[in-house]
C-alpha cells in the first residue's frame, strides 16, 4: 500500500490529512505501508508527535512502515529531532539546537517526561531567552497537557511529543499526542453527555468541566492553558476524534474533521518574546487559601 | 496538645517538579493521615519550582472529599509557596470545594455550558 502525504503544518488541513492517513490504514495488518512524502515539501517538526502516533499504531498491527521520497530539507529536520531514527535513518546532530526531540512515553513515564522537559528546555543554552515567568508558565502548560493525556486518554500505546523552536519568528511549538479514547468518548463515558467531537473539546476547556469522577477533582488544566495562551499571544490547537478546536487571539474556532484522529493531539505555540510578568496585581495570603 | 506535623512536598516527591497526579497522591496520603490524626499540618513547598493543577488536585483538592472545609482550614497551613503558585492552589481549592460540596450545582454548571454552546452554534 502506498499513500501520499501532503505538507504538514499546524492547521486544520494537516490534521485532516493525518486523520485521513489513519482512516486509510486502520484496517492494515501485516502489511507494507509506504508513505510517499514527495508532496511533503514542508513538515512542522512538532507535528511528528501526531504523525508518529499514527505510524506507531500501524506498527502495533505488525505493519512495516516506510517513508519514501522525502525532501532533503524535511529529511534533515526529521533526522535532527530523532523522528526518522524510528524509521531506519540515522539521527543527525542539531547544530543550531532548534529541535526538541521526538519521544514516546508510557503513561507511567511521568518522571522520565519531566527529565525530558528539563533537558530540552532548561539545560540548553540554545533556547531563547524567555523571561523566568514565561518559562515557568510554559513548563507548567506542557506538564498540564501531559497530565491531561495521562489521565484522560486511557491509552496503552503511550504518549508522543515533539517540538521545534523558530528563532527568527520568536515562536516555540510543542505538540503532545496520544492514541487514547479521545475527549468526546471521555465526556460521554464519564459525564453522560453526547456532544459532537468539536463541542466536546470546547466543553473540556471550560473551567468547571471535568470528566473525572470519584475522589480527585479536576477540570482546570485546559482552562489554565487557554488563559496562558491568551496572555502570551500564542495559539493552542486540539484535534480529538473528528473534532478540531483552535484558540488564537482570544478567539475559538471549532471545526469537524472528515475522519477521526485516533486519540487526541494538543499543539501549543508560544511567543517566546513575550515579556509579560505573569504576576497578579494583588498577591494572595497563604492563610486565605482554604 | 498534639504536636504539629511538617510535610515537605519536595521530600515526598523527591523533585522540584511536582507535576504528576500520582506524586500528588503520595502527598495526599501523608497529609490526610496527619489530618485524620487530628494534627496541625504545615505543608511546605520549599524548593518546589513547578506545579500543575493535576498534582494539586490529587495532593490537596481531594482533602475536600474527606474532611470538612472548616476542619481543613483550621489544621492545614501552606508554607514556602511562590505567590503565583498560591493563585493556582486557590483555584484548585475553589474548584474542589465546588466539586465535592455541591454536586447538583456542578451538574447545573455543566448543563448551562452545554445550553450556551447549543445557542451559540
Amino acid at each position: 500500500m502506498k499513500l501520499p502525504l501532503p505538507e504538514i503544518r499546524h492547521d486544520r488541513d494537516s490534521f485532516e490529512a493525518l486523520a485521513y492517513l489513519h482512516a486509510q490504514t486502520r484496517e492494515c495488518f501485516l502489511d507494507d505501508v509506504e508513505i510517499d512524502m514527495k508532496e511533503t515539501s514542508w513538515f512542522d517538526a512538532d507535528m511528528c508527535a501526531a504523525f508518529g502516533a499514527i505510524l506507531y499504531s500501524l506498527g502495533e498491527n505488525l505493519n512495516t512502515v516506510n517513508l519514501v521520497n522525502l525532501h532533503p530539507s524535511v529529511e534533515k529536520v526529521l533526522s535532527k529531532n530523532g523522528f526518522l531514527s524510528h524509521y531506519g535513518r540515522v539521527k543527525l546532530p542539531d547544530r543550531w539546537g532548534t529541535t526538541i526531540s521526538y519521544q514516546r512515553f508510557d503513561v507511567k513515564d511521568d518522571r522520565y517526561f519531566s527529565g525530558y522537559i528539563e533537558d530540552e528546555f532548561i539545560q540548553r543554552s540554545e533556547m531563547p531567552a524567555m523571561s523566568p515567568g514565561l518559562l515557568k508558565k510554559f513548563r507548567e502548560s506542557i506538564f498540564e497537557i501531559f497530565s491531561n493525556a495521562v489521565w484522560h486518554s486511557r491509552t496503552k500505546l503511550g504518549i508522543f511529543s515533539c517540538g521545534q523552536f523558530f528563532p527568527s519568528r520568536n515562536r516555540l511549538d510543542f505538540t503532545v499526542a496520544d492514541l487514547g479514547v479521545g475527549i468526546r468518548q471521555n465526556v460521554q463515558d464519564h459525564v453522560g453527555h453526547d456532544l459532537s467531537p468539536e463541542k466536546a473539546i470546547d466543553w473540556a476547556t471550560q473551567g468547571n468541566n471535568t470528566t473525572k469522577q470519584g475522589d480527585v477533582p479536576g477540570g482546570l488544566g485546559l482552562k489554565l492553558l487557554c488563559e496562558f495562551i491568551d496572555l502570551n499571544g500564542g495559539c493552542l490547537r486540539i484535534a480529538s476524534d473528528a473534532g478540531y478546536w483552535c484558540r488564537e487571539r482570544k478567539e475559538t474556532t471549532l471545526a469537524r474533521l472528515s475522519h477521526p484522529f485516533p486519540g487526541t493531539v494538543a499543539s501549543v505555540e508560544i511567543n517566546t518574546a513575550d515579556r509579560s510578568s505573569y504576576r497578579l496585581a494583588s498577591e494572595l495570603n497563604a492563610k486565605d487559601i482554604f | 496538645m498534639k504536636e504539629s506535623v511538617r510535610i515537605s512536598v519536595f521530600e515526598v516527591v523527591g523533585s522540584p517538579l511536582c507535576v504528576a497526579s500520582n506524586d500528588g497522591q503520595r502527598v495526599f496520603e501523608r497529609l490526610a493521615a496527619a489530618v485524620q490524626e487530628g494534627r496541625n499540618v504545615a505543608l511546605s513547598f520549599h524548593n518546589v519550582d513547578t506545579l500543575t493543577s493535576a498534582f494539586l488536585n490529587a495532593a490537596i483538592g481531594q482533602l475536600y472529599g474527606k474532611f470538612s472545609e472548616e476542619h481543613i482550614r483550621s489544621v492545614v497551613q501552606v508554607e514556602d509557596m511562590a505567590p503565583d503558585d498560591l493563585v493556582l492552589l486557590k483555584r484548585v481549592v475553589d474548584t474542589a470545594k465546588q466539586y465535592f460540596k455541591d454536586p447538583p450545582r456542578f451538574e447545573q454548571v455543566i448543563r448551562e455550558t452545554m445550553e450556551d454552546q447549543d445557542d451559540a452554534v
